[in-house]
Protein backbone atom coordinates (compact mmCIF):
# COMPACT_ATOMS: atom_id res chain seq x y z
CA UNK A 1 0.00 0.00 0.00
CA UNK A 2 2.61 2.16 0.91
CA UNK A 3 4.44 1.26 -1.87
CA UNK A 4 2.26 1.77 -4.17
CA UNK A 5 1.21 5.14 -2.37
CA UNK A 6 5.13 6.19 -3.30
CA UNK A 7 4.80 5.22 -6.75
CA UNK A 8 1.69 7.62 -7.32
CA UNK A 9 3.23 10.44 -5.26
CA UNK A 10 6.49 10.30 -7.49
CA UNK A 11 5.33 9.52 -10.99
CA UNK A 12 2.87 12.74 -10.46
CA UNK A 13 5.85 14.68 -9.51
CA UNK A 14 8.37 14.01 -11.86
CA UNK A 15 5.78 14.21 -14.63
CA UNK A 16 5.56 18.32 -13.72
CA UNK A 17 9.82 18.79 -12.47
CA UNK A 18 11.12 22.19 -13.06
CA UNK A 19 14.54 19.78 -12.92
CA UNK A 20 14.32 16.31 -14.05
CA UNK A 21 17.91 14.34 -13.76
CA UNK A 22 18.43 10.61 -14.40
CA UNK A 23 21.25 9.07 -13.48
CA UNK A 24 23.70 11.62 -14.73
CA UNK A 25 21.75 13.23 -17.45
CA UNK A 26 19.63 16.03 -17.14
CA UNK A 27 16.03 15.10 -18.84
CA UNK A 28 13.96 18.43 -18.00
CA UNK A 29 14.75 21.74 -17.11
CA UNK A 30 11.83 24.02 -16.88
CA UNK A 31 12.17 27.13 -16.31
CA UNK A 32 10.11 30.68 -15.49
CA UNK A 33 9.85 34.24 -15.60
CA UNK A 34 9.72 33.70 -11.89
CA UNK A 35 11.80 30.86 -11.74
CA UNK A 36 15.22 30.08 -12.98
CA UNK A 37 16.15 26.80 -12.89
CA UNK A 38 19.61 25.98 -14.23
CA UNK A 39 21.96 22.64 -14.00
CA UNK A 40 24.47 23.86 -11.27
CA UNK A 41 27.41 23.76 -13.25
CA UNK A 42 25.74 26.27 -15.78
CA UNK A 43 25.16 28.31 -12.59
CA UNK A 44 28.31 28.39 -11.67
CA UNK A 45 29.51 29.70 -14.69
CA UNK A 46 26.51 32.39 -15.46
CA UNK A 47 25.85 33.57 -11.74
CA UNK A 48 29.30 34.64 -10.36
CA UNK A 49 27.13 34.85 -6.81
CA UNK A 50 26.41 31.28 -6.43
CA UNK A 51 30.07 30.48 -6.31
CA UNK A 52 29.94 31.35 -2.53
CA UNK A 53 27.84 28.85 -2.03
CA UNK A 54 28.64 26.13 -4.32
CA UNK A 55 32.17 26.20 -3.00
CA UNK A 56 33.74 24.53 -5.41
CA UNK A 57 32.53 23.99 -9.38
CA UNK A 58 30.29 21.29 -9.18
CA UNK A 59 29.99 18.74 -11.57
CA UNK A 60 25.87 17.99 -11.50
CA UNK A 61 23.05 19.20 -9.61
CA UNK A 62 20.56 21.84 -10.02
CA UNK A 63 20.18 25.89 -9.50
CA UNK A 64 16.80 26.83 -8.51
CA UNK A 65 16.18 30.84 -7.77
CA UNK A 66 12.61 31.45 -7.29
CA UNK A 67 12.51 35.47 -7.81
CA UNK A 68 8.96 36.09 -8.00
CA UNK A 69 6.04 33.93 -6.55
CA UNK A 70 4.25 31.38 -8.46
CA UNK A 71 0.93 29.54 -7.81
CA UNK A 72 2.32 25.85 -8.34
CA UNK A 73 4.72 24.16 -6.61
CA UNK A 74 8.09 23.73 -7.55
CA UNK A 75 9.55 20.63 -8.40
CA UNK A 76 12.96 18.71 -8.26
CA UNK A 77 13.79 15.05 -9.16
CA UNK A 78 17.10 12.80 -9.15
CA UNK A 79 16.51 9.19 -10.46
CA UNK A 80 18.73 6.58 -10.56
CA UNK A 81 17.71 4.85 -13.34
CA UNK A 82 20.97 1.94 -14.12
CA UNK A 83 23.50 -0.30 -12.09
CA UNK A 84 25.89 1.32 -10.19
CA UNK A 85 25.57 4.63 -10.74
CA UNK A 86 27.52 7.35 -8.30
CA UNK A 87 25.97 10.27 -7.92
CA UNK A 88 27.69 13.42 -6.48
CA UNK A 89 25.34 16.37 -6.54
CA UNK A 90 25.56 20.01 -5.90
CA UNK A 91 22.38 21.27 -5.22
CA UNK A 92 21.31 25.45 -4.27
CA UNK A 93 17.81 26.83 -3.77
CA UNK A 94 17.38 30.73 -3.49
CA UNK A 95 13.88 32.05 -2.43
CA UNK A 96 14.02 36.21 -2.51
CA UNK A 97 12.73 38.23 -0.25
CA UNK A 98 9.54 38.12 1.14
CA UNK A 99 8.56 35.18 -1.56
CA UNK A 100 6.14 32.43 -0.60
CA UNK A 101 7.08 29.00 -1.90
CA UNK A 102 6.15 24.92 -1.96
CA UNK A 103 9.04 22.44 -3.01
CA UNK A 104 8.16 19.01 -4.06
CA UNK A 105 12.01 17.33 -3.71
CA UNK A 106 12.18 14.09 -5.06
CA UNK A 107 15.08 11.27 -4.82
CA UNK A 108 14.87 7.74 -6.59
CA UNK A 109 15.93 4.42 -7.81
CA UNK A 110 13.97 3.30 -10.50
CA UNK A 111 14.54 -0.53 -9.38
CA UNK A 112 14.86 -2.49 -6.28
CA UNK A 113 18.77 -3.62 -6.78
CA UNK A 114 20.85 -1.06 -8.38
CA UNK A 115 23.65 -0.51 -6.02
CA UNK A 116 23.62 2.95 -6.74
CA UNK A 117 25.01 5.64 -4.77
CA UNK A 118 23.24 9.03 -4.02
CA UNK A 119 25.67 12.08 -2.76
CA UNK A 120 23.99 15.31 -2.89
CA UNK A 121 25.64 18.21 -0.89
CA UNK A 122 22.77 21.10 -0.67
CA UNK A 123 21.90 24.78 0.19
CA UNK A 124 18.86 26.36 0.49
CA UNK A 125 18.56 30.07 1.55
CA UNK A 126 15.53 31.64 2.29
CA UNK A 127 15.95 35.54 2.29
CA UNK A 128 14.45 38.11 4.79
CA UNK A 129 10.89 37.26 4.59
CA UNK A 130 10.15 34.61 2.57
CA UNK A 131 8.25 31.18 3.61
CA UNK A 132 9.53 27.69 1.77
CA UNK A 133 7.63 24.09 2.30
CA UNK A 134 10.23 21.96 1.33
CA UNK A 135 8.85 18.24 0.77
CA UNK A 136 11.56 15.93 0.79
CA UNK A 137 10.56 12.79 -0.64
CA UNK A 138 13.04 9.55 -0.34
CA UNK A 139 12.45 5.88 -2.43
CA UNK A 140 15.28 3.46 -2.20
CA UNK A 141 16.20 0.15 -3.45
CA UNK A 142 17.47 -1.73 -1.04
CA UNK A 143 20.61 -2.21 -1.93
CA UNK A 144 21.47 2.15 -2.48
CA UNK A 145 23.85 4.04 -0.26
CA UNK A 146 22.08 7.70 0.28
CA UNK A 147 23.91 10.75 1.51
CA UNK A 148 22.00 14.19 1.80
CA UNK A 149 24.02 16.47 3.37
CA UNK A 150 21.35 19.74 3.11
CA UNK A 151 22.15 23.09 5.32
CA UNK A 152 19.43 25.68 5.33
CA UNK A 153 20.04 29.43 5.63
CA UNK A 154 16.88 31.24 7.47
CA UNK A 155 17.69 35.23 7.00
CA UNK A 156 15.31 37.61 9.28
CA UNK A 157 11.49 36.67 9.75
CA UNK A 158 11.72 33.72 6.98
CA UNK A 159 9.91 30.59 7.87
CA UNK A 160 10.55 27.03 6.84
CA UNK A 161 8.45 23.71 7.16
CA UNK A 162 11.11 20.41 6.27
CA UNK A 163 9.44 17.28 6.12
CA UNK A 164 11.17 14.71 4.89
CA UNK A 165 9.67 11.47 4.58
CA UNK A 166 11.58 8.00 3.48
CA UNK A 167 9.13 6.24 2.00
CA UNK A 168 11.29 3.37 0.72
CA UNK A 169 14.52 3.27 2.94
CA UNK A 170 18.08 2.27 1.10
CA UNK A 171 20.73 0.09 2.96
CA UNK A 172 22.20 2.94 3.82
CA UNK A 173 21.43 6.31 4.65
CA UNK A 174 23.35 9.05 6.25
CA UNK A 175 21.04 12.27 6.47
CA UNK A 176 22.85 15.29 7.68
CA UNK A 177 20.99 18.34 7.89
CA UNK A 178 21.96 21.89 9.66
CA UNK A 179 20.03 24.79 9.63
CA UNK A 180 20.44 28.23 10.83
CA UNK A 181 17.77 30.22 12.04
CA UNK A 182 18.06 34.00 12.27
CA UNK A 183 15.83 36.99 13.71
CA UNK A 184 12.63 36.50 13.93
CA UNK A 185 12.68 32.89 11.77
CA UNK A 186 11.01 30.20 12.57
CA UNK A 187 11.48 26.54 11.83
CA UNK A 188 9.31 23.19 11.66
CA UNK A 189 11.05 20.39 10.82
CA UNK A 190 9.64 17.06 10.36
CA UNK A 191 11.48 13.79 9.54
CA UNK A 192 10.00 10.48 9.31
CA UNK A 193 12.59 7.86 9.13
CA UNK A 194 12.00 4.40 7.83
CA UNK A 195 13.74 1.28 8.08
CA UNK A 196 13.74 -2.15 7.01
CA UNK A 197 17.48 -4.26 6.32
CA UNK A 198 18.93 -0.77 6.46
CA UNK A 199 21.20 1.10 8.25
CA UNK A 200 20.33 4.49 9.01
CA UNK A 201 22.26 7.50 10.63
CA UNK A 202 20.21 10.78 11.74
CA UNK A 203 22.15 14.02 12.67
CA UNK A 204 20.24 17.45 12.40
CA UNK A 205 21.68 20.61 14.21
CA UNK A 206 19.75 23.35 14.48
CA UNK A 207 21.10 27.16 15.79
CA UNK A 208 18.95 29.40 16.77
CA UNK A 209 21.08 32.47 16.34
CA UNK A 210 19.23 35.30 15.86
CA UNK A 211 16.61 37.00 18.46
CA UNK A 212 13.41 35.50 18.59
CA UNK A 213 13.99 32.56 16.22
CA UNK A 214 12.00 29.67 16.78
CA UNK A 215 12.80 25.72 15.60
CA UNK A 216 10.49 23.05 16.63
CA UNK A 217 12.22 19.45 15.63
CA UNK A 218 10.02 16.05 15.16
CA UNK A 219 11.60 12.81 14.22
CA UNK A 220 9.90 9.44 14.32
CA UNK A 221 11.77 6.64 13.44
CA UNK A 222 10.52 3.29 12.43
CA UNK A 223 12.60 0.34 13.29
CA UNK A 224 11.58 -2.58 11.55
CA UNK A 225 13.00 -5.84 10.36
CA UNK A 226 17.09 -5.92 10.41
CA UNK A 227 17.33 -2.50 10.68
CA UNK A 228 19.97 0.08 12.96
CA UNK A 229 18.80 3.58 13.14
CA UNK A 230 20.80 6.09 14.92
CA UNK A 231 19.89 9.05 15.65
CA UNK A 232 21.40 12.67 16.76
CA UNK A 233 18.90 15.66 17.45
CA UNK A 234 20.82 19.08 18.68
CA UNK A 235 19.49 21.77 19.25
CA UNK A 236 21.99 25.20 19.93
CA UNK A 237 19.82 27.86 21.47
CA UNK A 238 22.37 30.79 21.11
CA UNK A 239 20.67 34.33 20.98
CA UNK A 240 17.72 34.64 22.84
CA UNK A 241 15.10 31.68 21.51
CA UNK A 242 12.66 29.13 21.65
CA UNK A 243 12.87 25.59 20.46
CA UNK A 244 12.34 22.02 20.93
CA UNK A 245 12.77 18.74 19.98
CA UNK A 246 10.19 15.83 19.97
CA UNK A 247 11.93 12.36 19.04
CA UNK A 248 10.07 9.67 19.35
CA UNK A 249 10.65 5.84 17.97
CA UNK A 250 9.23 2.67 17.47
CA UNK A 251 10.17 -0.83 17.28
CA UNK A 252 8.36 -3.24 14.76
CA UNK A 253 10.63 -5.70 14.97
CA UNK A 254 12.39 -8.15 17.33
CA UNK A 255 15.35 -7.28 14.77
CA UNK A 256 15.62 -3.64 15.06
CA UNK A 257 17.58 -1.64 16.70
CA UNK A 258 17.43 2.38 17.62
CA UNK A 259 19.77 4.18 19.36
CA UNK A 260 18.45 8.00 20.06
CA UNK A 261 20.38 11.38 21.53
CA UNK A 262 18.70 14.21 21.93
CA UNK A 263 20.76 17.27 22.94
CA UNK A 264 20.50 20.58 24.03
CA UNK A 265 23.12 23.07 23.97
CA UNK A 266 21.88 26.77 25.53
CA UNK A 267 24.32 29.83 25.12
CA UNK A 268 22.12 31.93 26.39
CA UNK A 269 20.36 32.74 29.88
CA UNK A 270 17.15 34.27 27.97
CA UNK A 271 16.57 31.33 25.80
CA UNK A 272 14.29 28.40 26.50
CA UNK A 273 14.57 24.77 24.84
CA UNK A 274 12.63 21.78 25.64
CA UNK A 275 12.99 18.16 24.23
CA UNK A 276 10.71 15.00 24.96
CA UNK A 277 11.80 11.20 23.23
CA UNK A 278 10.75 8.18 23.73
CA UNK A 279 12.15 4.54 22.05
CA UNK A 280 9.62 1.65 22.73
CA UNK A 281 7.31 -0.96 20.98
CA UNK A 282 3.64 -0.73 19.68
CA UNK A 283 1.22 -0.83 23.03
CA UNK A 284 -0.35 -4.26 23.44
CA UNK A 285 -3.22 -2.38 24.97
CA UNK A 286 -3.50 -0.23 21.92
CA UNK A 287 -3.22 -3.59 19.71
CA UNK A 288 -5.81 -5.44 21.39
CA UNK A 289 -8.40 -2.06 21.54
CA UNK A 290 -8.10 -2.41 17.72
CA UNK A 291 -8.65 -5.62 17.28
CA UNK A 292 -11.82 -6.10 19.21
CA UNK A 293 -12.56 -3.15 16.73
CA UNK A 294 -12.37 -6.40 13.78
CA UNK A 295 -9.19 -5.19 12.83
CA UNK A 296 -6.20 -8.22 11.88
CA UNK A 297 -2.80 -8.30 14.09
CA UNK A 298 -1.06 -6.62 11.05
CA UNK A 299 -4.28 -4.04 9.86
CA UNK A 300 -3.83 -2.87 13.48
CA UNK A 301 -0.27 -2.64 13.47
CA UNK A 302 -0.48 -0.46 10.09
CA UNK A 303 -3.03 1.79 11.79
CA UNK A 304 -0.96 2.37 14.86
CA UNK A 305 1.97 3.16 12.78
CA UNK A 306 0.52 5.41 10.27
CA UNK A 307 -0.55 6.92 13.48
CA UNK A 308 2.76 7.60 15.18
CA UNK A 309 4.27 8.47 11.76
CA UNK A 310 1.40 11.43 10.89
CA UNK A 311 3.24 14.54 11.99
CA UNK B 1 -32.28 -23.07 22.08
CA UNK B 2 -31.62 -21.66 18.89
CA UNK B 3 -32.53 -18.45 21.02
CA UNK B 4 -29.61 -18.68 22.92
CA UNK B 5 -27.01 -16.10 21.67
CA UNK B 6 -24.05 -16.38 24.18
CA UNK B 7 -23.37 -19.41 26.62
CA UNK B 8 -20.57 -19.51 28.70
CA UNK B 9 -20.07 -22.33 30.77
CA UNK B 10 -18.17 -23.05 33.85
CA UNK B 11 -15.38 -20.20 32.56
CA UNK B 12 -12.77 -20.11 34.91
CA UNK B 13 -9.75 -17.57 34.05
CA UNK B 14 -6.13 -16.72 35.19
CA UNK B 15 -4.00 -13.56 35.20
CA UNK B 16 -0.72 -13.39 36.07
CA UNK B 17 -0.27 -16.48 37.38
CA UNK B 18 -4.03 -15.33 39.53
CA UNK B 19 -7.31 -17.03 39.01
CA UNK B 20 -9.66 -14.17 38.55
CA UNK B 21 -13.00 -15.83 37.10
CA UNK B 22 -13.81 -18.88 39.22
CA UNK B 23 -16.49 -20.58 37.09
CA UNK B 24 -19.17 -18.52 35.23
CA UNK B 25 -22.21 -19.70 34.34
CA UNK B 26 -24.07 -16.87 31.80
CA UNK B 27 -26.57 -17.21 29.12
CA UNK B 28 -27.88 -14.19 27.19
CA UNK B 29 -30.63 -14.37 24.42
CA UNK B 30 -30.89 -12.75 21.35
CA UNK B 31 -32.46 -9.44 22.17
CA UNK B 32 -31.88 -9.33 25.78
CA UNK B 33 -30.70 -7.15 28.16
CA UNK B 34 -29.19 -8.26 31.16
CA UNK B 35 -26.68 -6.52 33.75
CA UNK B 36 -23.50 -7.54 35.74
CA UNK B 37 -23.47 -5.98 38.83
CA UNK B 38 -20.40 -6.39 41.42
CA UNK B 39 -17.53 -4.25 43.70
CA UNK B 40 -14.45 -3.73 42.19
CA UNK B 41 -11.70 -6.21 41.40
CA UNK B 42 -15.03 -9.10 41.45
CA UNK B 43 -13.95 -9.65 37.57
CA UNK B 44 -16.41 -7.84 35.44
CA UNK B 45 -14.17 -6.43 33.29
CA UNK B 46 -12.03 -9.26 32.89
CA UNK B 47 -15.49 -11.22 31.51
CA UNK B 48 -16.20 -8.80 29.31
CA UNK B 49 -12.26 -8.90 27.96
CA UNK B 50 -12.36 -12.77 28.35
CA UNK B 51 -15.34 -12.68 25.68
CA UNK B 52 -13.91 -10.46 23.07
CA UNK B 53 -10.51 -12.81 23.64
CA UNK B 54 -8.15 -10.52 24.99
CA UNK B 55 -5.12 -12.54 25.43
CA UNK B 56 -4.01 -11.46 28.23
CA UNK B 57 -6.30 -13.54 30.40
CA UNK B 58 -5.91 -17.23 29.86
CA UNK B 59 -8.63 -19.35 30.04
CA UNK B 60 -7.91 -23.09 32.22
CA UNK B 61 -11.48 -24.12 32.07
CA UNK B 62 -14.76 -23.82 30.31
CA UNK B 63 -16.35 -22.54 27.29
CA UNK B 64 -17.38 -19.32 25.37
CA UNK B 65 -20.29 -20.29 22.92
CA UNK B 66 -21.11 -17.89 20.90
CA UNK B 67 -23.81 -18.22 17.96
CA UNK B 68 -23.84 -21.83 18.27
CA UNK B 69 -19.73 -21.85 17.76
CA UNK B 70 -17.24 -22.41 20.74
CA UNK B 71 -15.09 -19.36 20.38
CA UNK B 72 -13.01 -19.90 23.79
CA UNK B 73 -9.92 -19.93 21.40
CA UNK B 74 -10.77 -17.58 18.61
CA UNK B 75 -8.69 -14.41 17.99
CA UNK B 76 -10.69 -11.31 19.00
CA UNK B 77 -11.40 -10.04 15.42
CA UNK B 78 -13.08 -13.22 14.06
CA UNK B 79 -15.27 -12.98 17.64
CA UNK B 80 -16.02 -9.57 16.38
CA UNK B 81 -16.80 -10.38 12.61
CA UNK B 82 -18.70 -13.07 14.37
CA UNK B 83 -20.85 -10.02 15.89
CA UNK B 84 -19.51 -9.50 19.68
CA UNK B 85 -18.22 -6.05 20.56
CA UNK B 86 -17.73 -4.24 23.47
CA UNK B 87 -17.65 -0.59 24.70
CA UNK B 88 -13.74 0.14 26.84
CA UNK B 89 -14.03 1.65 30.34
CA UNK B 90 -10.73 3.33 29.78
CA UNK B 91 -10.13 2.78 26.11
CA UNK B 92 -6.85 4.13 24.85
CA UNK B 93 -5.48 6.87 22.69
CA UNK B 94 -4.38 6.05 19.13
CA UNK B 95 -2.17 8.72 18.41
CA UNK B 96 -2.07 10.42 15.21
CA UNK B 97 -5.47 8.79 14.12
CA UNK B 98 -8.27 10.59 13.38
CA UNK B 99 -12.01 8.78 14.63
CA UNK B 100 -13.58 8.94 11.28
CA UNK B 101 -10.02 7.66 10.01
CA UNK B 102 -10.61 4.44 12.53
CA UNK B 103 -14.63 4.27 11.71
CA UNK B 104 -13.86 4.69 7.99
CA UNK B 105 -11.74 1.54 8.74
CA UNK B 106 -14.13 -0.66 10.86
CA UNK B 107 -17.67 0.04 9.82
CA UNK B 108 -19.94 -2.13 8.08
CA UNK B 109 -21.72 0.64 6.53
CA UNK B 110 -21.78 4.53 6.70
CA UNK B 111 -22.75 5.74 10.43
CA UNK B 112 -25.99 8.18 10.47
CA UNK B 113 -26.38 9.52 13.37
CA UNK B 114 -25.86 13.24 14.47
CA UNK B 115 -23.75 12.44 18.16
CA UNK B 116 -20.13 12.91 17.96
CA UNK B 117 -19.78 15.02 14.84
CA UNK B 118 -17.16 16.96 16.77
CA UNK B 119 -14.86 14.21 17.52
CA UNK B 120 -14.32 12.91 13.71
CA UNK B 121 -11.60 14.97 13.37
CA UNK B 122 -10.02 14.48 16.39
CA UNK B 123 -7.08 11.51 17.42
CA UNK B 124 -8.74 8.47 18.41
CA UNK B 125 -9.53 9.18 22.57
CA UNK B 126 -6.37 11.45 22.79
CA UNK B 127 -7.47 14.23 25.45
CA UNK B 128 -11.17 13.27 25.70
CA UNK B 129 -12.91 14.12 28.29
CA UNK B 130 -14.87 11.07 30.00
CA UNK B 131 -18.30 12.06 28.41
CA UNK B 132 -16.59 11.97 24.80
CA UNK B 133 -14.92 8.34 25.04
CA UNK B 134 -18.26 7.06 26.11
CA UNK B 135 -19.87 9.16 22.47
CA UNK B 136 -16.37 7.84 20.95
CA UNK B 137 -16.81 4.28 22.32
CA UNK B 138 -20.83 3.95 20.70
CA UNK B 139 -19.72 5.34 17.83
CA UNK B 140 -17.87 2.44 17.28
CA UNK B 141 -19.75 -0.05 18.27
CA UNK B 142 -22.46 1.40 16.17
CA UNK B 143 -20.52 0.72 12.75
CA UNK B 144 -19.66 -2.44 13.40
CA UNK B 145 -23.40 -3.88 13.36
CA UNK B 146 -23.18 -6.29 16.26
CA UNK B 147 -25.59 -8.92 17.70
CA UNK B 148 -24.40 -8.29 21.31
CA UNK B 149 -22.52 -5.53 23.30
CA UNK B 150 -20.95 -5.30 26.44
CA UNK B 151 -20.61 -2.29 27.68
CA UNK B 152 -17.96 -1.70 30.33
CA UNK B 153 -19.44 0.81 32.48
CA UNK B 154 -20.30 2.93 30.23
CA UNK B 155 -22.39 5.23 32.56
CA UNK B 156 -19.28 5.52 34.77
CA UNK B 157 -18.14 9.89 34.67
CA UNK B 158 -21.03 11.24 32.99
CA UNK B 159 -23.97 13.52 34.04
CA UNK B 160 -27.38 13.14 33.48
CA UNK B 161 -27.83 14.73 30.61
CA UNK B 162 -24.88 12.95 29.18
CA UNK B 163 -25.95 10.08 30.39
CA UNK B 164 -29.61 10.33 29.25
CA UNK B 165 -27.82 11.03 25.55
CA UNK B 166 -26.10 7.72 25.99
CA UNK B 167 -29.01 5.77 26.67
CA UNK B 168 -31.12 6.88 24.11
CA UNK B 169 -28.75 5.96 21.80
CA UNK B 170 -28.45 2.63 22.75
CA UNK B 171 -32.22 2.26 23.27
CA UNK B 172 -33.03 2.97 19.59
CA UNK B 173 -29.93 1.97 17.93
CA UNK B 174 -29.44 -1.62 19.58
CA UNK B 175 -32.22 -2.57 21.97
CA UNK B 176 -34.78 -1.47 19.68
CA UNK B 177 -33.53 -3.38 17.07
CA UNK B 178 -32.68 -6.89 19.31
CA UNK B 179 -29.25 -6.40 19.55
CA UNK B 180 -28.58 -8.48 23.32
CA UNK B 181 -26.80 -6.00 25.62
CA UNK B 182 -25.02 -6.57 28.79
CA UNK B 183 -24.74 -3.95 30.86
CA UNK B 184 -21.61 -3.95 32.91
CA UNK B 185 -22.07 -1.05 36.27
CA UNK B 186 -20.97 -0.03 39.43
CA UNK B 187 -23.56 2.38 39.97
CA UNK B 188 -27.29 1.07 38.23
CA UNK B 189 -27.19 4.80 36.94
CA UNK B 190 -28.52 3.65 33.50
CA UNK B 191 -30.84 1.65 34.57
CA UNK B 192 -33.43 4.58 35.13
CA UNK B 193 -33.00 4.37 31.55
CA UNK B 194 -32.77 0.79 30.29
CA UNK B 195 -34.46 -1.96 31.43
CA UNK B 196 -32.95 -5.26 31.74
CA UNK B 197 -34.71 -8.96 31.78
CA UNK B 198 -31.67 -9.98 34.18
CA UNK B 199 -29.57 -9.01 36.97
CA UNK B 200 -26.23 -10.73 37.83
CA UNK B 201 -24.06 -9.91 40.76
CA UNK B 202 -20.61 -10.90 40.67
CA UNK B 203 -18.51 -11.08 43.70
CA UNK B 204 -15.42 -12.40 43.91
CA UNK B 205 -15.25 -13.96 40.20
CA UNK B 206 -18.48 -15.51 41.01
CA UNK B 207 -21.92 -15.25 40.06
CA UNK B 208 -23.70 -15.21 43.06
CA UNK B 209 -26.56 -13.99 42.21
CA UNK B 210 -29.45 -14.01 39.42
CA UNK B 211 -32.41 -12.26 39.32
CA UNK B 212 -35.39 -10.73 36.81
CA UNK B 213 -36.56 -8.51 39.67
CA UNK B 214 -33.43 -5.47 39.04
CA UNK B 215 -34.55 -3.08 41.12
CA UNK B 216 -34.69 -5.42 44.38
CA UNK B 217 -31.19 -6.34 43.63
CA UNK B 218 -30.09 -3.05 43.40
CA UNK B 219 -31.93 -2.02 46.65
CA UNK B 220 -30.50 -4.89 48.20
CA UNK B 221 -27.24 -3.64 47.35
CA UNK B 222 -27.80 -0.54 48.30
CA UNK B 223 -28.76 -1.46 51.88
CA UNK B 224 -26.76 -4.17 52.56
CA UNK B 225 -23.38 -3.77 50.22
CA UNK B 226 -22.50 -6.75 48.25
CA UNK B 227 -20.96 -9.17 50.71
CA UNK B 228 -24.49 -9.47 52.00
CA UNK B 229 -25.45 -10.59 48.69
CA UNK B 230 -24.93 -13.97 49.22
CA UNK B 231 -27.14 -14.38 52.16
CA UNK B 232 -30.14 -12.52 50.29
CA UNK B 233 -33.36 -14.28 49.41
CA UNK B 234 -33.64 -12.79 45.87
CA UNK B 235 -31.06 -15.19 44.78
CA UNK B 236 -33.74 -17.86 44.60
CA UNK B 237 -36.67 -15.71 42.75
CA UNK B 238 -35.38 -15.99 39.48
Amino acid sequence: MVMKNAKNVISALKNKANFWQIDHKVKNIFSTEEITVLPSPKAWEKFNWTRKFFEEKPKEGYFVWVKKEVDFPLSTCITIASPKISQNLKNLLVIEKGIRAKANVVCNAKENNLYGIHKAKGKIILKEGAFLEYNHLHQWGQKDFVSPNYEFFLEKNSRLIYNYKNLLPPENLELKTTIHCSENSSLNLNFVINSLNSKVKVNDSVFLEGKNAQGIVRLRLLGREKSEIEAVSKMFAIAPSRGHLDCQGLLIEKTAKISLIPQLICQNKDSQITHEASLGKISEEELIYLRTRGLTEKEAIDLIVSGFLAI
Amino acid sequence: MQNILLKIKNLKVRCNGKEILKGINLQIKKGEIQILLGPNASGKSTLANVILGNPKYKVTEGKIIFRGKDITNLIPDKRVKLGLAMAWQSPPAIKGVKLSQLLKKISKEELNIPEGKELLEREVNLDFSGGERKISELLQILVLKPNLVIFDEIDSGLDIKKLERVARIIKEKLAEKKVSILLITHSGQILNFLKPQLANVMVNGKIICKAKNFKKVLETIKKYGYEKCKKCNLRSKK
